[in-house]
């Protein structure tokens, strides 16, 4: 296994932090020690466009992810330092997460990733740069290019995904079965 | 290199900045928070003390360096104050950077004290990301580092007069803020633990001290490898008393924080003073720092 | 020094790249016993060295032209070979300063550097490049400062942003690396790029390369060696272009070994850039055809005893095993069995 892989933590809660922000793709919410004022949780729901989505105590749920994520920047524009963000989900979420609030400023150290959910993954296609969702095993067609790719267990943080590699250029047509991700 | 001297510039009773040119060709260019090794010669004996560079990277022409004298010093900067002249010419090491900025700050608060200033006045030539420099100092200084400073709204002296709220002040800041802090130990201890009491990790504080080695009891070390030994007199550190030994001893901040100048301890126990070590490493006697550390029992054996 | 430049010969197609009996006598042999196995090998880089590989700081050769004219075909087929993150501008001019500096100093005859504050006057006449430009002023040069200059300069480099106790590869100019993407890696720690390597990361070599690396000392680079065997002196050995090259080793026969099978030596180096505090790591790569290797006697005995007796885990990694067979076989009537010397100095000045 590429050391590059993250090794990813239960959800804890960081008591260093002065306010903490979860975010979650997964219908699951953490079970928390403790009602800690300074805790929200953002989740997504399928709520039709119209119906006001619940803000309930210190819970919100929006629509889908992409609403999510742009709250997400929107908030962490102003945030103070002392903010800790967790992120729980399917892994391109939690590294899509990431990577919104290294561009807003906090650091690694203030960031929390629990990979829950559906083991799929992002491949990048090296070849052709495309980038393929919800990858469930090892071999894949690129839609772009057309290549049969091989999952490399190599992964970008910058790019959210995993490396995608002509698996036949040595031997064209013979593609090896293919083995569904156990993490 | 060899530098000489070319002006010394009086600030107060007790700091003064030094101009140093190199006596042949171009310096080498000095990324902010960048330091010297200076070696001052005394009468008995030659002290190595790392002096933040001030002047502005870009200048290939001179250094300049600001040196306070220390009241209980083991007698470099008061060599310096006292008995160096223009014209005089010292042996300079190349600049090296243990203090650099973070390129990913979206601003930088600098916090000094005293003498802390000196890497800061470096910053302020290249910053080019907001900063805000908030510095603490006595009142019979303040004319000094004024002097030092361009007025400008992000630029803050505090003396007893307009104490600065450190609290309000870390508790305010947005996500992408790095923390710098340089000054005395008692200082950096309490800024360091305010910041961390409102939440700031580790990665985003950054800190040079200035501590360097304050002497202790006497002691003996014995060399295994090489097959001195020696005694460590209560004014001259470890690495010192190697180096008087004429030995090669490994070395590069003189400061206890970058790890360089690790030897092997065979027996004996050390008296960690250094900012590198785990408490597990500590613990274990394993090692020792000798550029600031020293010996809690009478006799060391190190593997060198 | 002197440079004997050829006009640009192809790394890629009819691969028409040849060796001088100079250029061999230069080339920078790895192997300096009789037996290959990992270690640190890292040691000061100064001036001079077992070959003449080693005599300037930044090395260039008989195939300059040829190198770069390769290296602006890659970039054109795939600008992502050359990126540098926004945050390394400081590290991007000290490059250029370094490089063009260094350039000047060892080839006079062939680059001239003026300087007069910040207007800067370069001269590159074996590219018929004249540029005037000001240091610090991006708008002031064709492309960004790392890219302008890299692309005059034979090697891969790669800028470490310094920060968190670690290293970022924040940046890089890539066009002629073995299978590893700039792309895929670029903003990755010290031990996130160097995953894939099945070293035993166990054994903490790589913490330990990279304490050493944090306290690398401005004007004191270091340099070491790596190698592998490559089929065709092929410059873009990129996981990019897989699908061009991978294909090449299955066209490896008896016949066609000597001539088709390379080894590529980098020259690595490691040296403190002054403004940024970044690291610049240079990846310097040679390629020589085993047929114009075994012509010094004493290299061509030794890479036939370390291919033979390579431990099958590394020949595994280097991308030999399907074909170690063949270059062995073809090595063997080479080694005589005579002793060879210890270093890896050529021992003749002659082919």
């Amino acid at each position: 296994m590429s050391k590059s892989r993250p090794i990813y933590a239960p959800f804890k809660l960081d008591l260093a932090g002065k306010a903490h922000l979860i975010v979650t793709n997964q219908p699951e919410v953490p079970e928390l020690e403790a009602a800690l004022a300074n805790i929200e949780i953002w989740t997504v729901q399928t709520i039709a466009p119209g119906v006001q989505a619940p803000i309930r105590d210190n819970t919100r749920a929006f629509r889908a992810v992409p609403e999510l994520f742009t709250h997400l920047a929107h908030r962490l524009s102003r945030a103070a330092t002392g903010l800790r963000l967790y992120a729980i989900g399917t892994e391109s979420f939690i590294w899509d997460a990431h990577n919104i609030a290294m561009a807003a400023g906090l650091s690694a150290t203030e960031i929390h990733l629990t990979q829950s959910g559906p083991l799929v993954r992002r491949v990048i296609c090296t070849h052709c740069k495309t980038t393929i969702e919800d990858v469930p095993q090892n071999i894949v067609t690129c839609p772009g290019c057309g290549a049969a790719l091989f999952v490399r267990d190599h992964f970008s943080r910058r790019l959210a995904g995993f490396m995608g590699v002509k698996v036949d250029a040595e031997t064209p047509g013979q593609i090896p079965a293919a083995e569904v991700f156990v993490s | 290199m060899k530098m000489r001297i070319a002006k010394i510039l009086t600030l107060s009773p007790s700091i003064a900045k030094f101009t140093l040119q190199p006596v042949s060709g171009a310096l080498p260019v000095a990324a902010p928070g960048a330091h010297v090794i200076v070696e001052i010669p005394g009468p008995t004996r030659i002290w190595k003390n790392a002096y933040s560079l001030v002047s502005s990277p870009e200048d290939r022409g001179q250094y300049e360096i600001i040196v306070r004298r220390v009241e209980h010093s083991r007698g470099g900067s008061a060599w310096l104050h006292g008995h160096a002249s223009a014209g005089d010419v010292l042996e300079v090491s190349a600049p090296q950077n243990l203090f650099p900025i973070n390129r990913l700050a979206k601003k930088h608060l600098l916090l000094s004290a005293g003498i802390g200033l000196t890497p800061f006045l470096a910053y302020l030539h290249t910053l080019n990301v907001p900063f805000e420099l908030h510095h603490l100092c006595k009142p019979e200084d303040e004319a000094a580092f004024r002097s030092l400073l361009p007025n400008a709204a992000n630029i803050t002296l505090h003396t007893s007069r307009n104490a600065l709220d450190l609290n309000a002040l870390l508790a305010a800041q947005k996500l992408g803020t790095h923390l710098y802090l340089c000054g005395p130990d008692n200082f950096m201890r309490v800024a360091l633990a305010t910041a961390q009491t409102l939440g700031w990790p580790d990665a985003k504080i950054h800190q040079e001290s200035f501590g360097g080695a304050t002497g202790g009891e006497a002691f003996t070390v014995h060399l295994q490898r090489s097959g001195l030994t020696l005694e460590v007199a209560p004014e001259m550190s470890l690495l010192e008393t190697l180096e008087a030994a004429g030995l090669a001893a490994p070395c590069l901040c003189r400061g206890g924080a970058c790890g360089e100048c690790e030897l092997p301890v065979l027996s004996g126990l050390p008296d960690h003073r250094d900012h590198v070590l785990t408490p597990e490493r500590r613990a274990a006697n394993a090692s020792i720092l000798t550029c600031v550390s020293r010996a809690l029992s009478p006799e060391l054996v190190l593997d060198f | 020094m002197d440079l004997n430049l050829k006009p640009a010969e192809t790394f890629r197609g009819d691969f028409s790249v040849r060796n001088s009996d100079a250029a061999i006598l230069r080339f920078p042999f790895p192997f300096h016993e009789d037996r290959y196995m990992y270690a640190v090998n890292i040691e000061p880089h100064m001036r001079g060295g077992p070959t003449a590989a080693y005599d300037a700081i930044f090395d260039l050769d008989e195939h300059y032209i040829g190198e770069c004219e390769d290296r602006a075909l890659t970039l054109l087929d795939d600008p992502l070979r050359c990126q540098v993150l926004p945050h390394m501008m400081d590290a991007e001019w000290d490059t250029l300063e370094l490089l063009m500096e260094s350039l000047a100093l060892d080839y006079p005859a062939q680059f001239t550097l003026t300087k007069n504050d910040a207007s800067w006057h370069w001269v590159n006449r074996p590219l018929g490049l004249d540029q005037h430009f000001t240091f610090g002023d991006p708008a002031s040069l064709p492309c960004p400062p790392f890219e302008y200059i890299t692309r005059q300069v034979q090697g891969d480099f790669t800028l470490q942003d310094q920060r968190e106790n670690n290293l970022f590869m924040d940046g890089g100019m890539v066009t002629s690396q073995a299978d590893w993407s700039l792309n895929f890696d670029l903003g990755m720690s010290f031990h996130e790029w160097h995953g894939p390597v099945p070293v035993a990361h166990e054994t903490g070599v790589f913490d330990r390369a990279l304490a050493y690396l944090l306290r690398l000392q401005l004007g004191r680079p270091v340099r070491r060696l790596n190698w592998t065997l490559t089929a065709n002196p092929r410059l873009d050995t990129s996981p990019e272009n897989y699908p061009i090259w991978g294909p090449d080793k299955a066209g490896i026969t008896p016949e066609n070994v000597g001539t088709k099978m390379c080894l590529r030596v980098e020259l690595q180096t490691l040296t403190r850039l002054p403004r940024s505090n970044a690291i610049l790591f240079g990846i310097r790569g040679y390629l020589i055809r085993l047929e114009e290797l075994v012509r010094v006697k004493k290299w061509g005995r030794r890479l036939h005893r370390v291919l033979r007796d390579l431990h099958p885990d590394i020949a595994a990694y280097k991308g030999t095993l399907p074909y170690r067979h063949i270059i062995v076989d073809y090595l063997s009537a080479f080694d005589d069995g005579a002793v060879t010397s210890a270093g890896t100095s050529p021992d003749q000045d002659l082919l």
